[in-house]
């Protein structure tokens, strides 16, 4: 009685409009889609080796995460950091605007096709349609130079993702995400699933990185914290 | 001094048995929150770490420069900080994970509950999402 009244009660939802503002929650992967990829081909050791990230299994002080010089943080990985983002629906296409960085990603939804040998950019290419309630986005054309999360795991220029977004109610969206990249990865790559809940009311901030404000932060305080014994 | 050194080391060992650390932060002991007490003297306001510098009197009486980062000016927003919540002078304590090399250098943040600002007067900042439902 009173759960059938609840859900008479319940806010209406339109899970095809995912406008407003969002985080994903924590849990699963972390800053990231997790630690437990599939075998990395030689090629990806090598980067993944490469990599010195400040958290996750390989995690020490300093290291060479690019958003220390405030490098985009791409996609997936933007997704996952601490920051809210807000689905904007506009004709023809969605908008994602990033908390993190300040940053917008377009995911065009007109029936376009994935272009065939793209420019390698920091966020790919991305097209979305909806399968049911689920906007599925196939992103492809990224370069090589982000990291897939926090915890330094890599990714090649031939890498494809496919995020799955399905709003269940009102404040919840279940996601998913594979990640297709032979070069690095000799398995195709499914991530944790995730849940991403609404932030109604805040308002996303003027929240740029900007290079000179973080080298200003590096030199007082990374690079400080991260010196052997404390000393200079 | 070596009974003051015991009581803090002792509030240490207390506050980190009830604290939940995140994962990642290498640099900093996110085990500890050790409690620091001094003097603001900068507070800046900038995406994505903000800063909090302050002024500490050693055992010795000489001053350390201490410098805390903390989370962008989005995140303390949330949490009901501005611009203005901290400025030159304020006398506070902190809360705060120290850098694990020993720096007088440490983090406070979302990441890490329990870290916090103390004012003289009691009032308290912490990271606490004031607009989560």
């Amino acid at each position: 009685m009173f759960s059938s009244l609840a859900m008479a009660q319940a806010p209406p939802f339109n899970a095809h409009d995912l406008s407003g503002v969002w985080q994903f929650a924590p849990g699963g992967g972390g800053q990231g889609p997790g630690d437990n990829f599939p075998p990395l081909t030689a090629w990806g050791k090598a980067r993944y080796d490469a990599n010195k990230p400040g958290y996750g299994p390989k995690a020490a002080p300093g290291g060479n995460d690019p958003i220390l010089k405030c490098d985009p943080m791409g996609v997936p990985r933007l997704l996952f950091a601490i920051w809210p983002f807000e689905f904007i629906h506009i004709p023809g296409r969605i908008l994602m605007f990033f908390e993190g960085q300040h940053t917008i990603r377009e995911i065009w939804m007109d029936g376009r096709k994935l272009p065939e040998d793209p420019d390698p950019r920091w966020y790919g290419y991305s097209v979305g349609r909806w399968d049911g309630d689920t906007l599925v986005v196939e992103t492809t054309g990224f370069n090589e130079k982000t990291w897939l999360g926090a915890q330094g795991q890599p990714h090649s220029d031939e890498m494809r993702t496919t995020e799955r977004y399905r709003r269940v109610d009102r404040n919840t969206i279940d996601f998913k995400l594979t990640i297709d990249d032979p070069k690095t990865y000799t398995k195709t790559w499914e991530a944790e699933p995730r849940v991403i809940k609404a932030r109604t009311g805040v308002e996303i901030p003027e929240s740029f990185c900007v290079a000179s404000e973080e080298e200003e932060f590096n030199r007082r305080i990374r690079a400080p914290a991260a010196r052997q014994n404390g000393k200079e | 001094m070596r009974i003051r050194s015991l009581t803090l080391l002792m509030t240490a060992l207390f506050l980190c048995a009830s604290a939940f650390a995140h994962h990642g932060n290498s640099a900093y002991d996110e085990q500890a929150r050790v409690p620091i007490k001094g003097t603001v003297t900068e507070f800046v306001w900038t995406n994505p770490h903000s800063q909090i510098y302050l002024d500490v009197k050693d055992k010795n009486g000489s001053i350390v420069h201490w410098s805390i980062e903390t989370n962008s000016p989005g995140i303390l927003t949330r949490a009901g900080w501005t611009r203005r919540s901290l400025k030159p002078g304020d006398e506070v304590t902190i809360i705060l994970c120290p850098a694990k090399n020993g720096a007088p250098v440490a983090y406070i943040g979302s990441g890490d509950p329990g870290t916090k600002v103390i004012f003289s007067d009691g009032r308290e900042l912490d990271f606490k999402d004031k607009t989560a439902q």
